[in-house]
């Protein structure tokens, strides 16, 4: 049963991001917010932290695929990011201590850095136009300050789950 | 990382790197239609947005509605307010519709630009990303939706179709940086300026009408619809407001700022006009039509030049 969560879980991420999506960009006092929900590398970073650095870069290349025929017609850009992002988290962490709000912490770190990333890619592809300190801004700092909070909600259910499918495949070998 | 350098490893690092450019700059290109595979990745999640999209938007909707119950005592005001003005307004419009199929049975001209079929669709996903406008619809070509399509709301355009799969399309948004992108546009008035919608001002979040004819007067205030001449969007859907007027980049012609119409932020349902009259290729699709007729005046006018 906790087998198929766990997948289950990231591909109910995938499809509830982009509803997430419709709220932004919000506008507070004549400025515009954008808010960009990556629940689904956090997800994945929490895989990659708890479970296992393998299987959670073999999921960030499914979703990343996904990710860039279904919404942004340019194949190769979240299927590099996602995996690399994933294995990232999984060699931070053994040389750091594997507390939530470390961990909590570095995925916060890492969205925002693939958030700048992309920054960089669009910018020279010339898919955007606007400044770094407009993107700082606008996007990066709602978009950090909305997934912490996510983070903060549902992170240690996440731990939990993932930690219940560890449990179990050590019973399994055992 | 020492083993990192073993030569396999490497080599096959830089074939990755090198199919990873080339798998990005095919897909940058300006492509027509999906290819297959993108086509049956792109239906099969767009079937199972869809269903995740249900409760979601009845989810806004419920917001939505909260929301406009705590306006109604102003919007009641307001509505009071105009209710005197609609009965007049309503015979007149009845008065100039008779008028009009009048007009028409005397020319023998029944088809007009501004009819259409509305296809109405669901939104059911927006690029999570955000760095393209881009919103995802339920219906697609096996709905007869095409691409270069107009998108609206009841309030207004809100943008056009760029690509279709057998059960999705996909909306680029006025919204956006691209410079291929425009829409055939005219102001209403006693003389009716038309114009292109190019591009928008991000610091004042409004969109940008380029090549007005200088002579003619626009103002602050009045309102900018579709032409229709653009060969696939209907005429007189509404696009916004003017909120400025100022002469273009070279001065040759004017240009205006257009405060968008429709609402962007929280889109649901959205309707896809498909023209009745016949549809041609011209400015409305992204084909790079003006940029090469730009280029022939340039020529034109430095071959005047050299004649002088």
């Amino acid at each position: 049963m906790v087998r198929f969560l766990i997948p289950s879980v990231a591909v109910l991420l995938f499809l509830v991001e982009p509803e997430f999506a419709m709220f932004s960009p919000i506008e507070v006092k004549g400025q515009i917010f954008y808010l960009v929900p990556r629940f689904l590398i956090l997800y994945l970073i929490f895989i990659s932290i708890y479970y296992s650095r393998q299987r959670a870069v073999m999921y960030g290349l499914f979703f990343g695929v996904l990710y860039d025929v279904f919404y942004i017609d340019i194949i190769g850009l979240y299927s590099v990011l996602f995996p690399l992002i994933c294995f990232i988290a999984g060699s931070i962490v053994k040389v750091i201590h594997q507390h939530l709000v470390v961990t909590t912490t570095i995925s916060v770190v890492l969205v925002a850095i693939l958030e700048f990333i992309l920054y960089q890619f669009f910018y020279l592809i010339d898919f955007t136009t606007i400044p770094l300190s407009e993107f700082l801004r606008s996007r990066l700092l709602p978009t950090i300050i909305a997934n912490a909070l996510f983070l903060m909600i549902l992170g240690w259910a996440f731990k939990y789950l993932i930690n219940a499918r560890v449990l179990q495949r050590a019973r399994e070998v055992s | 990382m020492p083993h990192f350098f073993f030569n396999k490893k490497l080599i096959l690092l830089l074939v990755g790197m090198v199919f990873l450019v080339a798998l990005i700059s095919f897909s940058l290109r300006e492509r027509t239609n999906a290819t297959l595979p993108e086509q049956i990745i792109k239906d099969t999640v767009g079937v199972a947005q869809s269903i995740v999209a249900k409760p979601a938007n009845y989810i806004t909707g419920v917001f939505n509605s909260i929301d406009s119950l705590l306006n109604t005592y102003e919007e009641n005001k307001r509505l009071k307010a105009r209710l005197d003005e609609f009965a007049a307004v309503q015979a007149e419009a009845s008065d100039l519709k008779s008028d009009i199929k009048k007009f028409q049975e005397l020319t023998d001209k029944s088809e007009s630009l501004k009819a259409y079929d509305p296809i109405h669709a669901t939104v059911i996903a927006r690029n999570p990303d955000q760095w393209e406008q881009k919103i995802i619809l339920d219906k697609g070509s096996s709905h007869g939706v095409e691409k270069n399509m107009a998108v609206m709301t009841a309030k207004g355009l809100v943008g056009k179709v760029v690509s279709v799969t057998p059960f999705t399309s996909e909306v680029e948004l006025l919204y956006t940086d691209k410079s291929n992108y425009r829409v055939s546009a005219m102001v209403q008035g006693d003389n009716q300026a038309y114009g292109l919608i190019e591009g928008y001002d991000k610091e004042r979040n409004e969109l940008i009408m380029k090549r007005i004819d200088s002579s003619l007067t626009i103002k602050k205030g009045q309102q900018v619809v579709s032409s229709g001449l653009g060969g696939i969007f209907p005429k007189n859907v509404p696009i916004g407001e003017i909120t400025e007027v100022s002469t273009d980049d070279f001065g040759l012609t004017k240009m205006a700022y257009v405060k968008p119409a429709a609402d962007f932020s929280i889109l649901d349902y959205v309707v896809i006009a498909k023209r009745s009259a016949t549809v041609i290729d011209g400015f409305d699709s992204n084909k790079s039509v003006d940029n090469t007729s730009n280029k022939d005046l340039t020529h034109s006018q430095k071959g005047k030049e050299e004649a002088e």
